[in-house]
Protein backbone atom coordinates (compact mmCIF):
# COMPACT_ATOMS: atom_id res chain seq x y z
CA UNK A 1 0.00 0.00 0.00
CA UNK A 2 2.72 2.37 1.74
CA UNK A 3 4.68 1.19 -1.93
CA UNK A 4 1.52 2.03 -4.61
CA UNK A 5 1.55 5.28 -2.81
CA UNK A 6 5.13 6.17 -3.26
CA UNK A 7 5.50 5.54 -6.65
CA UNK A 8 2.48 7.34 -7.45
CA UNK A 9 3.70 10.32 -5.87
CA UNK A 10 6.65 9.56 -8.03
CA UNK A 11 4.84 9.88 -11.12
CA UNK A 12 3.10 12.99 -10.08
CA UNK A 13 6.02 14.82 -9.18
CA UNK A 14 7.81 13.31 -12.60
CA UNK A 15 5.35 14.31 -14.61
CA UNK A 16 5.08 18.35 -12.94
CA UNK A 17 8.88 18.43 -13.87
CA UNK A 18 8.21 17.30 -17.31
CA UNK A 19 5.90 20.14 -17.42
CA UNK A 20 8.24 22.46 -16.10
CA UNK A 21 10.99 21.82 -18.31
CA UNK A 22 8.87 21.72 -21.36
CA UNK A 23 7.42 25.26 -20.24
CA UNK A 24 11.28 26.33 -19.74
CA UNK A 25 11.84 24.85 -23.48
CA UNK A 26 8.99 26.96 -25.05
CA UNK A 27 10.75 29.26 -23.52
CA UNK A 28 14.01 29.26 -24.71
CA UNK A 29 12.52 28.41 -28.00
CA UNK A 30 10.73 31.84 -27.78
CA UNK A 31 13.95 33.40 -27.15
CA UNK A 32 15.67 31.71 -30.34
CA UNK A 33 13.20 33.52 -32.23
CA UNK A 34 14.19 37.32 -30.81
CA UNK A 35 17.83 36.13 -31.48
CA UNK A 36 16.97 35.23 -35.40
CA UNK A 37 15.32 38.71 -35.92
CA UNK A 38 18.45 40.05 -34.73
CA UNK A 39 20.30 37.80 -36.81
CA UNK A 40 18.62 38.60 -39.62
CA UNK A 41 18.91 42.50 -38.64
CA UNK A 42 22.10 42.22 -38.62
CA UNK A 43 22.43 40.39 -41.68
CA UNK A 44 20.62 42.97 -43.88
CA UNK A 45 22.92 46.03 -41.84
CA UNK A 46 26.26 44.88 -41.37
CA UNK A 47 27.14 46.33 -44.77
CA UNK A 48 25.85 49.88 -44.27
CA UNK A 49 28.64 51.25 -42.45
CA UNK A 50 28.35 54.83 -43.72
CA UNK A 51 32.01 55.02 -44.27
CA UNK A 52 33.12 54.04 -41.38
CA UNK A 53 35.20 50.94 -40.94
CA UNK A 54 33.51 47.51 -41.50
CA UNK A 55 33.70 44.53 -39.40
CA UNK A 56 36.43 43.37 -41.18
CA UNK A 57 38.73 46.62 -39.70
CA UNK A 58 37.23 46.38 -36.23
CA UNK A 59 36.98 42.68 -35.30
CA UNK A 60 40.35 40.33 -34.10
CA UNK A 61 39.67 36.76 -35.14
CA UNK A 62 41.72 35.51 -31.78
CA UNK A 63 39.73 37.30 -29.34
CA UNK A 64 36.67 35.84 -30.72
CA UNK A 65 38.09 32.60 -30.89
CA UNK A 66 39.24 32.59 -27.19
CA UNK A 67 35.52 33.91 -26.13
CA UNK A 68 34.37 30.61 -28.40
CA UNK A 69 36.83 28.12 -26.58
CA UNK A 70 35.85 30.20 -23.20
CA UNK A 71 31.87 29.31 -23.34
CA UNK A 72 32.48 25.98 -25.24
CA UNK A 73 34.75 24.69 -22.15
CA UNK A 74 32.16 26.26 -19.90
CA UNK A 75 29.37 24.32 -21.37
CA UNK A 76 30.99 21.52 -21.40
CA UNK A 77 31.72 22.02 -17.60
CA UNK A 78 28.07 22.81 -16.67
CA UNK A 79 27.30 19.14 -17.92
CA UNK A 80 29.51 17.78 -15.89
CA UNK A 81 28.52 19.59 -13.02
CA UNK A 82 24.70 18.59 -13.91
CA UNK A 83 25.78 14.75 -13.96
CA UNK A 84 27.31 15.66 -10.31
CA UNK A 85 23.65 16.84 -9.23
CA UNK A 86 21.81 13.85 -10.61
CA UNK A 87 24.07 11.53 -8.61
CA UNK A 88 23.64 13.95 -5.72
CA UNK A 89 27.44 14.54 -5.00
CA UNK A 90 27.26 17.92 -3.74
CA UNK A 91 31.06 18.71 -3.41
CA UNK A 92 31.56 18.18 -7.31
CA UNK A 93 28.32 19.64 -8.53
CA UNK A 94 29.25 22.94 -6.31
CA UNK A 95 32.49 22.67 -7.80
CA UNK A 96 31.66 22.03 -11.41
CA UNK A 97 29.35 24.90 -11.62
CA UNK A 98 31.99 27.00 -9.92
CA UNK A 99 34.13 26.80 -12.86
CA UNK A 100 31.60 27.26 -15.29
CA UNK A 101 30.82 30.38 -13.49
CA UNK A 102 34.05 31.58 -13.77
CA UNK A 103 34.33 30.61 -17.18
CA UNK A 104 31.28 32.66 -17.62
CA UNK A 105 32.71 35.80 -16.28
CA UNK A 106 35.89 35.75 -18.26
CA UNK A 107 33.95 35.06 -21.21
CA UNK A 108 31.58 38.28 -20.54
CA UNK A 109 34.92 40.25 -19.44
CA UNK A 110 36.21 39.94 -22.37
CA UNK A 111 33.11 40.92 -24.40
CA UNK A 112 32.75 44.32 -22.16
CA UNK A 113 36.71 44.74 -23.44
CA UNK A 114 35.68 44.57 -26.76
CA UNK A 115 32.96 46.70 -26.63
CA UNK A 116 34.83 49.28 -24.18
CA UNK A 117 37.62 49.40 -27.21
CA UNK A 118 35.27 49.78 -29.86
CA UNK A 119 33.21 53.02 -28.06
CA UNK A 120 36.56 54.37 -26.77
CA UNK A 121 37.77 54.70 -31.01
CA UNK A 122 34.65 56.36 -31.80
CA UNK A 123 32.73 53.08 -32.57
CA UNK A 124 29.36 53.49 -30.89
CA UNK A 125 25.55 52.09 -31.39
CA UNK A 126 25.03 54.94 -32.80
CA UNK A 127 28.12 55.34 -35.66
CA UNK A 128 26.03 53.93 -38.14
CA UNK A 129 23.23 50.59 -38.80
CA UNK A 130 26.03 48.36 -38.83
CA UNK A 131 27.51 49.27 -35.25
CA UNK A 132 23.90 49.53 -33.89
CA UNK A 133 23.01 46.21 -35.63
CA UNK A 134 26.38 44.38 -33.82
CA UNK A 135 25.45 45.97 -30.21
CA UNK A 136 22.03 45.02 -30.17
CA UNK A 137 22.92 41.29 -31.29
CA UNK A 138 26.22 40.85 -29.75
CA UNK A 139 24.46 42.92 -26.32
CA UNK A 140 21.17 40.95 -26.06
CA UNK A 141 23.39 37.58 -25.82
CA UNK A 142 25.85 39.45 -23.14
CA UNK A 143 22.78 40.39 -21.47
CA UNK A 144 21.58 36.79 -21.27
CA UNK A 145 24.84 35.37 -20.17
CA UNK A 146 24.89 38.53 -17.38
CA UNK A 147 21.57 37.17 -16.18
CA UNK A 148 22.75 33.07 -16.27
CA UNK A 149 25.20 34.62 -13.85
CA UNK A 150 23.14 35.90 -11.40
CA UNK A 151 20.71 33.14 -11.99
CA UNK A 152 23.99 30.28 -10.96
CA UNK A 153 25.09 32.61 -8.17
CA UNK A 154 21.96 32.62 -6.08
CA UNK A 155 20.97 28.55 -7.23
CA UNK A 156 24.59 27.65 -6.10
CA UNK A 157 24.14 29.86 -2.62
CA UNK A 158 20.84 27.57 -2.02
CA UNK A 159 22.75 24.37 -2.70
CA UNK A 160 25.48 25.02 -0.79
CA UNK A 161 23.01 26.19 2.11
CA UNK A 162 20.08 23.69 1.48
CA UNK A 163 21.35 20.49 -0.50
CA UNK A 164 20.67 18.85 -3.08
CA UNK A 165 16.97 18.87 -2.93
CA UNK A 166 14.98 17.43 -5.61
CA UNK A 167 13.76 21.30 -6.35
CA UNK A 168 17.46 22.38 -6.22
CA UNK A 169 18.13 18.93 -9.19
CA UNK A 170 15.13 20.75 -10.54
CA UNK A 171 16.97 24.16 -11.49
CA UNK A 172 20.17 23.22 -11.81
CA UNK A 173 18.98 21.37 -15.19
CA UNK A 174 17.09 24.49 -16.23
CA UNK A 175 20.05 26.51 -15.65
CA UNK A 176 22.23 24.10 -17.74
CA UNK A 177 19.74 24.43 -20.33
CA UNK A 178 19.79 27.90 -20.17
CA UNK A 179 23.56 28.06 -20.37
CA UNK A 180 24.01 25.25 -23.01
CA UNK A 181 21.52 27.25 -25.39
CA UNK A 182 23.46 30.35 -25.06
CA UNK A 183 26.62 28.42 -25.94
CA UNK A 184 24.57 27.29 -29.13
CA UNK A 185 23.73 30.60 -30.04
CA UNK A 186 27.43 32.01 -29.44
CA UNK A 187 28.25 29.54 -32.22
CA UNK A 188 26.54 31.32 -34.62
CA UNK A 189 27.18 34.83 -33.63
CA UNK A 190 30.95 33.98 -34.31
CA UNK A 191 30.44 32.26 -37.63
CA UNK A 192 28.35 35.23 -38.73
CA UNK A 193 29.57 37.95 -37.06
CA UNK A 194 33.07 37.37 -36.61
CA UNK A 195 34.23 34.67 -38.93
CA UNK A 196 31.87 36.43 -41.76
CA UNK A 197 33.40 39.41 -41.86
CA UNK A 198 36.42 38.14 -43.26
CA UNK A 199 34.93 36.25 -45.88
CA UNK B 1 23.88 7.49 0.26
CA UNK B 2 19.95 6.56 0.09
CA UNK B 3 19.30 9.49 -2.29
CA UNK B 4 22.21 8.89 -4.16
CA UNK B 5 20.82 5.21 -4.90
CA UNK B 6 17.39 6.09 -5.07
CA UNK B 7 18.12 8.88 -8.04
CA UNK B 8 20.31 6.20 -9.95
CA UNK B 9 17.17 4.05 -10.04
CA UNK B 10 14.64 6.55 -11.25
CA UNK B 11 16.97 8.02 -13.61
CA UNK B 12 16.55 6.35 -17.26
CA UNK B 13 20.12 6.08 -18.68
CA UNK B 14 19.72 7.34 -22.09
CA UNK B 15 17.58 11.04 -20.94
CA UNK B 16 20.50 12.35 -19.35
CA UNK B 17 24.43 12.33 -20.67
CA UNK B 18 26.99 10.57 -19.56
CA UNK B 19 30.69 12.12 -18.78
CA UNK B 20 31.44 10.18 -22.12
CA UNK B 21 28.84 11.83 -24.12
CA UNK B 22 29.80 15.47 -23.02
CA UNK B 23 33.55 14.77 -23.96
CA UNK B 24 32.45 13.29 -27.15
CA UNK B 25 30.53 16.45 -27.49
CA UNK B 26 33.46 18.48 -26.32
CA UNK B 27 35.53 17.21 -28.25
CA UNK B 28 33.59 17.37 -31.38
CA UNK B 29 32.67 20.76 -30.73
CA UNK B 30 36.07 22.14 -30.22
CA UNK B 31 37.25 20.61 -33.70
CA UNK B 32 34.57 21.99 -35.56
CA UNK B 33 35.06 25.61 -33.93
CA UNK B 34 38.64 25.37 -34.93
CA UNK B 35 37.93 24.35 -38.96
CA UNK B 36 35.83 27.22 -39.84
CA UNK B 37 38.93 29.25 -37.66
CA UNK B 38 41.67 27.90 -39.30
CA UNK B 39 39.73 28.12 -42.97
CA UNK B 40 38.99 31.80 -42.32
CA UNK B 41 41.97 33.20 -40.69
CA UNK B 42 44.48 31.60 -43.67
CA UNK B 43 42.02 31.60 -46.18
CA UNK B 44 42.12 28.29 -47.66
CA UNK B 45 39.25 28.78 -49.75
CA UNK B 46 37.56 31.81 -50.59
CA UNK B 47 34.50 33.76 -51.65
CA UNK B 48 30.82 31.73 -51.85
CA UNK B 49 32.61 28.35 -51.19
CA UNK B 50 33.81 29.92 -47.88
CA UNK B 51 30.66 31.26 -46.30
CA UNK B 52 29.10 27.78 -47.08
CA UNK B 53 31.51 25.73 -45.48
CA UNK B 54 31.79 27.86 -42.31
CA UNK B 55 27.57 27.95 -42.19
CA UNK B 56 27.32 24.12 -42.66
CA UNK B 57 30.19 23.65 -40.13
CA UNK B 58 28.04 25.89 -37.44
CA UNK B 59 25.17 24.02 -38.12
CA UNK B 60 26.50 21.00 -37.75
CA UNK B 61 28.63 22.72 -34.69
CA UNK B 62 24.66 23.19 -33.32
CA UNK B 63 23.32 19.53 -34.14
CA UNK B 64 26.56 17.96 -31.87
CA UNK B 65 25.46 20.39 -28.91
CA UNK B 66 21.94 19.31 -29.07
CA UNK B 67 22.94 16.09 -29.22
CA UNK B 68 25.49 15.27 -26.90
CA UNK B 69 25.02 18.62 -24.82
CA UNK B 70 20.69 19.05 -24.73
CA UNK B 71 19.96 15.46 -25.21
CA UNK B 72 17.23 16.53 -28.05
CA UNK B 73 15.00 13.55 -28.80
CA UNK B 74 16.54 11.07 -26.56
CA UNK B 75 15.24 9.65 -23.18
CA UNK B 76 11.12 8.31 -22.95
CA UNK B 77 8.99 11.04 -23.83
CA UNK B 78 10.62 14.09 -24.89
CA UNK B 79 9.16 13.97 -28.65
CA UNK B 80 7.16 17.11 -28.58
CA UNK B 81 10.39 19.14 -27.86
CA UNK B 82 11.73 17.67 -30.57
CA UNK B 83 8.67 19.03 -32.61
CA UNK B 84 8.76 22.39 -31.08
CA UNK B 85 12.27 23.01 -32.22
CA UNK B 86 12.18 21.83 -35.95
CA UNK B 87 8.85 24.06 -35.86
CA UNK B 88 11.17 27.27 -34.31
CA UNK B 89 13.88 26.51 -36.69
CA UNK B 90 11.46 26.38 -39.77
CA UNK B 91 10.09 30.11 -38.45
CA UNK B 92 13.95 30.95 -38.29
CA UNK B 93 15.21 30.01 -42.01
CA UNK B 94 11.81 31.53 -42.78
CA UNK B 95 12.74 34.97 -40.77
CA UNK B 96 16.34 35.52 -42.35
CA UNK B 97 16.02 34.07 -45.61
CA UNK B 98 13.29 35.85 -46.53
CA UNK B 99 14.48 39.56 -44.54
CA UNK B 100 17.77 38.75 -46.93
CA UNK B 101 15.24 38.45 -49.65
CA UNK B 102 13.62 41.34 -49.43
CA UNK B 103 15.90 44.12 -48.61
CA UNK B 104 18.33 43.12 -51.66
CA UNK B 105 15.48 42.94 -53.80
CA UNK B 106 14.40 46.22 -52.53
CA UNK B 107 18.02 47.65 -52.73
CA UNK B 108 18.85 46.64 -56.30
CA UNK B 109 15.46 47.29 -57.59
CA UNK B 110 13.63 49.41 -55.89
CA UNK B 111 15.92 52.69 -55.94
CA UNK B 112 13.63 54.91 -58.20
CA UNK B 113 16.48 57.10 -59.92
CA UNK B 114 18.67 54.03 -60.76
CA UNK B 115 15.22 52.71 -62.62
CA UNK B 116 14.87 56.26 -64.44
CA UNK B 117 18.04 55.82 -65.33
CA UNK B 118 18.73 52.37 -66.62
CA UNK B 119 15.28 52.50 -68.56
CA UNK B 120 16.59 55.78 -70.08
CA UNK B 121 19.53 54.46 -71.29
CA UNK B 122 17.65 51.28 -72.69
CA UNK B 123 14.94 53.78 -74.45
CA UNK B 124 16.93 56.13 -76.08
CA UNK B 125 15.39 58.62 -73.83
CA UNK B 126 18.33 61.62 -72.92
CA UNK B 127 15.53 64.33 -71.66
CA UNK B 128 12.91 63.45 -69.87
CA UNK B 129 10.63 66.42 -68.36
CA UNK B 130 13.33 69.02 -69.66
CA UNK B 131 16.23 67.48 -67.75
CA UNK B 132 18.79 65.61 -68.98
CA UNK B 133 18.82 61.77 -67.91
CA UNK B 134 21.97 60.63 -68.89
CA UNK B 135 21.76 58.80 -71.46
CA UNK B 136 23.24 58.99 -74.67
CA UNK B 137 22.03 59.63 -78.50
CA UNK B 138 25.47 59.52 -80.07
CA UNK B 139 27.93 56.89 -78.90
CA UNK B 140 31.62 57.68 -79.01
CA UNK B 141 35.14 55.65 -78.81
CA UNK B 142 34.74 52.34 -77.99
CA UNK B 143 37.33 51.22 -75.07
CA UNK B 144 38.45 47.80 -74.01
CA UNK B 145 39.26 46.50 -70.63
CA UNK B 146 40.47 42.82 -70.61
CA UNK B 147 40.83 40.39 -67.57
CA UNK B 148 43.12 37.59 -68.07
CA UNK B 149 44.26 34.88 -65.18
CA UNK B 150 42.79 37.63 -63.31
CA UNK B 151 44.51 40.97 -63.78
CA UNK B 152 42.85 43.94 -65.11
CA UNK B 153 44.18 45.81 -68.70
CA UNK B 154 44.56 48.73 -68.28
CA UNK B 155 43.69 48.73 -64.47
CA UNK B 156 42.72 52.33 -65.14
CA UNK B 157 41.11 53.66 -68.27
CA UNK B 158 40.02 57.04 -69.39
CA UNK B 159 37.21 57.89 -71.15
CA UNK B 160 34.84 60.61 -72.46
CA UNK B 161 30.84 60.70 -71.62
CA UNK B 162 29.03 58.40 -73.92
CA UNK B 163 32.24 56.29 -74.88
CA UNK B 164 31.36 52.65 -74.74
CA UNK B 165 33.22 50.34 -72.68
CA UNK B 166 34.14 46.70 -73.52
CA UNK B 167 34.66 44.16 -70.92
CA UNK B 168 36.39 40.71 -72.45
CA UNK B 169 36.95 37.77 -69.79
CA UNK B 170 39.64 35.59 -71.33
CA UNK B 171 39.40 33.10 -68.45
CA UNK B 172 37.72 30.41 -67.91
CA UNK B 173 35.11 31.15 -65.69
CA UNK B 174 32.06 33.29 -65.47
CA UNK B 175 32.32 36.88 -64.10
CA UNK B 176 30.26 38.86 -62.08
CA UNK B 177 31.96 42.17 -62.22
CA UNK B 178 30.43 45.01 -59.73
CA UNK B 179 30.54 48.85 -59.26
CA UNK B 180 32.20 50.03 -56.71
CA UNK B 181 34.66 49.06 -54.23
CA UNK B 182 34.66 45.34 -52.56
CA UNK B 183 33.55 47.01 -49.11
CA UNK B 184 31.20 49.45 -50.44
CA UNK B 185 28.72 48.17 -54.10
CA UNK B 186 27.81 51.50 -56.01
CA UNK B 187 25.52 51.86 -59.05
CA UNK B 188 26.42 52.90 -62.85
CA UNK B 189 24.30 54.10 -64.83
CA UNK B 190 21.68 52.10 -62.72
CA UNK B 191 23.44 48.78 -63.10
CA UNK B 192 24.75 47.17 -60.01
CA UNK B 193 27.05 44.44 -62.15
CA UNK B 194 28.41 43.18 -65.74
CA UNK B 195 28.14 39.38 -65.86
CA UNK B 196 30.75 38.26 -68.35
CA UNK B 197 30.39 34.95 -69.48
CA UNK B 198 34.01 33.09 -70.01
CA UNK B 199 35.46 34.34 -73.61
CA UNK B 200 32.15 36.74 -74.06
CA UNK B 201 32.55 40.44 -74.20
CA UNK B 202 30.07 43.45 -72.68
CA UNK B 203 29.33 46.72 -73.84
CA UNK B 204 27.83 49.17 -71.66
CA UNK B 205 27.82 52.78 -72.58
CA UNK B 206 28.87 55.16 -69.96
CA UNK B 207 26.43 57.69 -69.62
CA UNK B 208 27.98 59.09 -65.91
CA UNK B 209 30.73 61.15 -65.11
CA UNK B 210 33.16 60.61 -62.31
CA UNK B 211 35.02 58.17 -61.27
CA UNK B 212 34.13 54.54 -60.83
CA UNK B 213 35.59 51.16 -59.09
CA UNK B 214 34.63 48.14 -60.29
CA UNK B 215 35.78 44.74 -59.03
CA UNK B 216 35.01 40.86 -58.97
CA UNK B 217 33.27 40.31 -55.69
CA UNK B 218 34.21 36.43 -55.46
CA UNK B 219 38.16 37.24 -56.50
CA UNK B 220 39.86 39.87 -54.34
CA UNK B 221 42.36 40.94 -56.40
CA UNK B 222 40.45 41.53 -59.43
CA UNK B 223 39.59 45.10 -59.74
CA UNK B 224 39.93 48.32 -61.85
CA UNK B 225 38.99 51.76 -62.43
CA UNK B 226 37.75 54.23 -65.07
CA UNK B 227 37.49 57.88 -65.16
CA UNK B 228 34.47 59.51 -67.90
CA UNK B 229 35.22 62.82 -68.40
CA UNK B 230 31.89 65.08 -69.15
Amino acid sequence: MTHAETSEEMSHEEAANDRVMFGFWVYLMTDLLMFSVLFAVYAVLHGNSLGGPTGRDLFSPPLALTETLILLTSSFTCGLGMIAARKGIKKQTLFWFGITFLLGLAFLSIELYEFVEFIHEGHTMRSNAFMSSFFLLVGTHGVHITSALIWAAITLFFVAKRGLTKSMVRKLSMLSLFWHFLDIVWIFIFTVVYLMAFV
Amino acid sequence: MSTESHVTKSNTKSEHGTTGSYVIGFILSLVFTIIPYYLVVNKVIAGNALLAVILSIAILQMAIQLLFFLHLGRGPKPLYNVVFFFATAGVIVLTISASLFIMSHLYQNMSPEEITTRLAQKEGISQLGGEKTGACKELGDNHIITIKDGQVSPIHLEASLCDTLTFINEDNKKRVMKFGSHTAQVSYGGEYEVVLDDGRPETITLNQSGDFAFHDDQDINTDGHFSVAP
